[in-house]
């Protein structure tokens, strides 16, 4: 009774990893079947035709990238910020409670609504129209959180015996901050950021009131009513309305592609949260 | 200098995600002045005749999270158990890794495997009883569960490793069996965990916009002539977020009681969202102290 | 064996338990080599050594727990009540059951002081709830915790002190049952007054139980061991090095590792 009690859990147990795992497992391997024939050198190098049933996805990929690389600038400085206002300069519990909480919070809120929030004050209020630096901004307001969170789980691992020896040589809290604890944090950055890129790279709802249009755009020229085109989006639009076979193979092309530079973006970051989690493990 | 520009840029932060709520809630005045209460339990959204009442979205998105949540947890659960209390040290990384790249896969993705298998398949399933398409609730939410099985697995499987292997240890050594460790032991110790993984997922779903976008049918004014049967279930529906990501949204900004309507949607959403997430990140902290 | 001292128990007695030949590998790495010994029903045996030599692996590998640790691997036999525990049809849950175990650091569950006790034992054996409070009390009494917890058994097991954990721990261990009981360095974690405690019980509890000990404490081998095994550590692994009743090793040591760590150690 007792074994046989043993032998069914774990197999349920077993079974439950096993489906979550097939579920990866056969969602990759049906986006690849089907994309990899659309994927060819020219695949990456031609602007979409024929309302994407033909030509490539290079101007996507571009627009992808400014969006990214603009949230990566303007979320980076913040976070750190947030950081070291929550590890050094606040004193006393509430406060770091407070904004910890906030932090969480602001994780939690549906892109969706960050998007609408870019669309009434970028786009509406400052007059911007759509544009990339509307879009960067709400992306970077969405992945705040998960570099903040990962930098502070950083400074706080660091050993409190660096900073007793930093103290006991005279050094004040800003010479400690930059000499003890942002030069052992970089990593996190880094990581914290690479998994924000790689959770924003493939959003939708945030950019598509405020930066990306279908089809049109090429490099933007200025910050007013410069949109760019994007992976998600295309893939957004194409999903909607088109049956046709030939836009079909580009669609799963585009949704390989994306699912490529996500998985390869949250890869990089991987070893060095392992390591952080299996440290804390042990 | 450090200390005056950290300052600096966490107001920022802080003023932003402060404004956040109180744009919204500013924006949404119209609508609550022009329908009161009824904007909440009001059935009929007819924006041209001025007409808003929330509701089929409010439960839209409460039905298509709770299946969701129904069909997530107890396979989430398991997983986690076999990760957090069978698997090898190794094996155990492999397949957390591998649940964390499910949970990077983009919205926009499961979208287009909903729209191009998920959907037929539900219509086919459920032929008998008749849906109008492929397009409902039950595939939103079919889809919905596995975008938070990874959510609810990371955590619960945090929430077991987080009790010391003495105790397994301990436990074992009396001689009692896994099963019986992992229910007297384990469990009761991670269920704050459990139950704080079961509300962020639940944020997570309500907050889900793209991919219930592409699949739910975003049909308004749809709510159920019965509670007590599951037909409605299969019948295409609207959500808060799928309401907020259509077109709808431009041309309301022309119209100030209509783009109120519509802050009034993110308002309820954003009240919503950051309730359970509040309610669920407390949870787990308690759950270590 | 040598005649310096009586031993308690005849040599002649069938042994309890019995390592033959046992030896442990972590991967490709050798923790425990040749290890041989027999324990006799109702002896105190010790098992004395420098840090490292893996007494306290040789102790897991007596009730399985070995099994539990991944990428170790157990060769040899260990014998108990002259049947080997690696045999296939053994229940390993029964045999843990049998040979309790206590821990260097005391290990409560979150629950109440009565939970604590009838933790496993009331999942190993029918216990009517008529019955509980006796069994909580005989097992509390026979672990010398009764008179300072029979006012709060429904309170938090977390409320007591280390020691009274520990002992806690030991009335868990009893409430199962066991014949034998194997104690990681029971004492480490304890103060002085705490750790006479749990050594007069240990003493006691000889007269219905058979105890392995691992200590890293000298003087309290002296004190309570009847028969003493001394692992050191012999290229790169751990081996027995000398194996006799509790003076004789003591105080005539043969071999030159242990001359050496009893030289270091109080």
């Amino acid at each position: 009774m007792r074994k046989a009690a043993d032998a069914v859990l774990a197999l349920f147990a077993g079974l439950c990893a096993l489906i979550a795992v097939g579920i990866l497992a056969g969602l990759v391997a049906v986006i690849a079947h089907r994309g990899a024939p659309a994927l060819s050198w020219s695949f990456f190098t031609e602007q979409i035709r024929l309302v994407g049933a033909s030509g490539g996805i290079f101007w996507n990929l571009v627009g992808t990238i400014i969006l990214l690389a603009t949230a990566f600038l303007a979320c980076t400085p913040v976070a750190i910020a947030l950081a070291l206002v929550e590890h050094v300069w606040l004193r006393g519990t509430r406060g770091r409670r407070l904004l910890r909480t906030a932090l969480y919070t602001l994780n939690g809120v549906p892109t969706i609504v960050l998007g609408l929030f870019g669309f009434l004050v970028f786009v509406q209020w400052c007059g911007w129209g759509k544009s990339w630096l509307a879009g960067g901004l709400v992306l970077a307001l969405g992945m705040l959180p998960t570099v903040t969170i990962s930098l502070l789980e950083r400074l706080k691992s660091i050993p409190s015996k660096y900073l007793e020896a930093a103290a006991s040589l005279g050094l004040n809290r800003t010479q400690i901050v930059w000499s003890v604890l942002l030069p052992q944090a970089w990593g996190s950055v880094i990581t914290g950021s690479l998994l924000g890129l790689a959770r924003s790279a493939g959003e939708t709802a945030p950019i598509m009131f405020t930066a990306t249009i279908f089809a049109g755009a090429t490099l933007p020229h200025g910050i007013k009513d410069s949109p760019v085109l994007s992976l998600p989006y295309h893939i957004f639009i194409l999903a909607q309305d088109s049956f046709d076979p030939a836009v079909g193979s580009k669609l799963w092309g585009a949704a390989l592609v994306l699912l490529g530079l996500v998985f390869l973006l949250s890869l990089i970051a991987l070893p060095s949260r392992l390591r952080l989690h299996e440290e804390a493990d042990v | 200098m450090t200390r005056a520009f950290s300052w600096f840029f966490s107001l920022i932060a802080a003023a932003t995600a402060a404004l956040m709520v109180a744009l919204f809630a500013w924006q949404s005045l119209p609508v609550w002045r022009h329908e009161g209460w009824h904007y909440l339990s009001g059935t009929k959204w007819f924006f041209r005749q001025h007409q808003f009442g929330a509701w089929p979205m409010i439960y839209g998105s409460a039905v298509v999270s709770l299946i969701a949540l129904l069909l997530a947890a107890p396979l989430g659960f398991g997983a986690a158990l076999c990760t957090a209390e069978y698997l090898p040290r190794r094996l155990r990384l492999v397949v957390k890794i591998l649940i964390e790249l499910l949970a990077g896969v983009p919205s926009v993705v499961y979208g287009l495997l909903g729209i191009l298998l998920l959907r037929g398949w539900v219509y086919d399933l459920f032929a008998r009883f008749d849906p109008l398409s492929g397009d409902t609730l039950l595939t939103a939410g079919l889809l919905l569960a596995v975008m938070i099985l990874p959510t609810i697995v990371t955590l619960s499987d945090d929430a077991l490793r987080a009790i010391p292997s003495a105790q397994r240890r301990a436990a074992r050594s009396l001689g009692l069996t896994r099963a019986e460790t992992i229910f007297s032991i384990c469990i009761p110790q991670a269920a704050r965990g459990f139950g704080s993984a079961l509300l962020l997922a639940f944020g997570r779903a309500l907050g889900e916009t793209i991919a219930v976008f592409l699949v739910v049918g975003r049909q308004d004014n749809n709510v159920p002539a019965s509670w007590f049967s599951l037909r409605p279930l299969l019948e295409a529906g609207q959500t808060i977020t799928s309401k907020l990501g259509g077109s709808e949204t431009n041309i309301a900004y022309g119209d100030p009681l209509h783009w109120a309507a519509m802050a009034g949607l993110a308002i309820i959403l954003l009240l919503i969202t950051g309730a359970v997430t509040i309610l669920g990140s407390a949870f787990a902290r308690r759950s270590d102290a | 064996m040598s005649d310096c001292c009586p031993s308690p128990v005849a040599a002649a007695v069938a042994p309890i338990l019995e390592a033959r030949d046992v030896s442990v590998h972590a991967g490709a790495k050798a923790l425990l080599r040749g290890v041989s010994f027999a324990v006799r029903p109702h002896q105190i045996f010790g098992i004395i050594g420098p840090s490292g030599a893996g007494k306290s692996t040789l102790l897991r590998a007596l009730n399985r727990l070995t099994d539990m640790i991944p990428g170790f691997r157990v060769k040899g036999e260990v014998r108990f009540r002259g049947a080997s525990i690696h045999a296939s049809h053994v229940d390993v849950n029964a045999l843990r059951a049998s040979i309790g175990m206590l821990f260097q650091q005391p290990v409560i569950f979150p629950a109440s002081i009565a939970e604590n006790v009838l933790f496993g034992a009331k999942r190993l054996r029918k216990i009517a709830r008529s019955e509980r409070e006796e069994v909580i009390e005989s097992a509390l009494r026979e672990a010398a915790l009764w008179d300072e917890t029979k006012d709060r058994l429904r309170t938090p097991a977390t409320s007591l002190s280390v020691g009274q954990q520990q002992r806690l721990c030991l009335a868990r261990a009893l409430a199962a049952q066991p014949e034998i009981i194997l104690m990681d360095e029971p004492t480490s974690a304890l103060d002085p007054k705490s750790t006479q405690a749990i050594e007069e019980l240990i003493v006691r509890l000889k007269e219905r139980h058979t105890i392995v000990i691992v200590t890293h404490n000298v003087a309290q081998a002296r004190r309570i061991t009847d028969w003493i095994a001394c692992l050191c550590i012999r290229d790169d692994a751990g081996e027995i090095v000398e194996s006799a009743c509790c003076d004789a090793v003591l105080d005539h040591p043969q071999c030159r590792e242990v001359i050496e760590y009893l030289a270091h150690t109080p």
